[in-house]
């Protein structure tokens, strides 16, 4: 990645077997290389495991704040000891989801912020097709009208046609499994 | 008038919060801005001053929370305000209130934000019989005018007028009652909140406990709960509002630490 429009909205394809990496290798440069502060919306996985992933192999999540939708469905899940990570209770409270990353966002003093969703695909897994792209089209206006740059990770072997159908047609950007398609 | 003044014309109105979908009106009445994220939007500018709004609300829908938002975000413009709390000893109200950051307790020591009990007000009073009589009612308007002119308020929250209605025994004082109070705080300048307890918040549910505050009062917002899929996700909705367009739409709301965020409902997610 050589550069990033903040108000652009980006479709992040991945495979099932190569999500993390794509996922890193989106968040990395974000932070090290164009210094953004942002919002991870992590629907996949728990926060804890992804932080200490990500930690691991060297990328630094302080200027990260973390939205787990997953550890609240696990209990004692919710017992973290990170500063930077607020839990929803399920995956089916898309408001509530948007509302905590617009509050989030709010409380990072830079100008240059993201919000990474990881992902449609798990997100579809609790939420009904229409709904889900309705969510989605309000997701990414909301982020382009802030200046705010917004990536959308799916997996499309996994995502209903119709919320994909969505993606392609609302996003600005799209890279399809570490390959920039459009930009 | 050709094209291109209609278009002028059109840009004129693209003020913050003027645009409605028949166009600006001719008159605006200036607002109170509530400060509360989205609210004012949903209002298309803020609270007509001089209203009296009825915020009605299922348990633990955030009706405290906005009420007390209102009037914390006045004291923070340098206004006056008032907070009647009906239903839970002050200083527990304000312990609960003191997590969000919208709050600040110099606004109580500068006398900004006045927070009374009802109950000290009732003793102070001499209302301590279960029920009251017309007197009793003329007397309790009474001194919320009195305090409203003596500190000079501007925004003035009762939580809750419900656990007051309680005490007047039939549905004619009740109506005196808000009616009194309604002008009295008008005429005073006051915008006001009168916070009210209902069971439920369906599209068949009264929007008050005794079905007359709605009638009498300028504006009507509602708070409640949707059941989706077995998780509670709270919604405000402005039923009416007098001397403004507003939008009727069903808002999701958040308490976050900053206090109440608003966004649309997802028209999807609302019947679920």
């Amino acid at each position: 990645m050589t550069e990033v429009t903040l108000n652009s909205s980006v479709q992040v394809r991945c495979g099932a077997s190569n999500a993390f990496l794509v996922t890193a290798s989106l968040i990395e440069p974000l932070i090290t290389e164009f210094e953004m502060q942002g919002v991870y919306i992590s629907a996949s996985r728990g926060a804890l495991e992804l932080i200490n992933t990500l930690n691991e192999i060297g990328v630094a999540t302080d200027n990260v704040h973390f939205i787990d939708c997953v550890s609240s469905a696990l209990l004692g899940g919710t017992e973290s000891t990170f500063p930077n990570v607020s839990f929803i209770d399920s995956p089916i409270m898309l408001e509530s989801i948007l509302l905590r990353t617009l509050y989030n966002l709010n409380t990072m003093p830079g100008e240059s912020k993201f919000v990474i969703l990881d992902s449609v695909n798990a997100l579809a897994i609790y939420n009904e097709d229409r709904m889900l792209a309705e969510y989605l089209h309000t997701f990414i206006n909301t982020f382009r009208a802030r200046d705010v740059l917004s990536a959308i990770m799916n997996v499309p072997d996994q995502t209903p046609p119709g919320v994909l159908a969505n993606l392609d047609l609302y996003c600005t950007d799209l890279i399809d499994r570490g390959q920039v398609v459009i930009s | 008038m050709g094209a291109s003044d209609s278009i002028e014309l059109l840009g004129e109105s693209r003020g913050p919060c003027s645009d409605t979908m028949l166009g600006t009106p001719q008159y605006k009445r200036d607002r109170c801005v509530t400060g509360v994220h989205g609210l004012d939007e949903i209002l298309r500018g803020g609270i007509p001053y001089g209203s009296t709004l009825l915020v009605g609300g299922t348990c633990g829908s955030g009706k405290t929370t906005l009420a007390m938002e209102f009037v914390v975000n006045g004291a923070r413009m340098g206004e006056s305000t008032a907070y009647f709390a009906a239903t839970e000893p002050s200083v527990k109200l304000l312990e609960n209130v003191r997590q969000f950051s919208f709050f600040d307790m110099d606004m109580v020591d500068k006398g900004l934000l006045n927070v009374f009990d009802m109950d000290v007000a009732y003793s102070w009073l001499g209302l301590t019989k279960a029920t009251f009589t017309m007197d009793d009612v003329n007397a309790l308007v009474k001194a919320i005018t009195d305090i409203v002119n003596t500190i000079g308020v501007t925004r003035l929250v009762i939580d809750s007028v419900t656990t007051l209605c309680y005490k007047i025994p039939n549905d004619q004082l009740i109506r005196d009652f808000l009616f009194t109070l309604g002008k009295t705080l008008a005429t005073q300048g006051c915008t006001s909140m009168l916070v009210a307890e209902i069971t439920s918040a369906g599209a068949k549910a009264n929007w008050s406990s005794f079905g007359v505050e709605e009638a009498i009062l300028d504006g009507i917002m509602v708070l409640g709960d949707i059941d989706r899929m077995g998780h509670l996700l709270r919604y405000l909705q402005v039923i009416k509002m007098r001397g403004t367009d507003h939008s009727r739409a069903k808002y999701a709301l958040e308490l976050t630490p900053n206090g109440v965020m608003l966004t649309p409902m997802l028209k999807w997610g609302v019947d679920i």
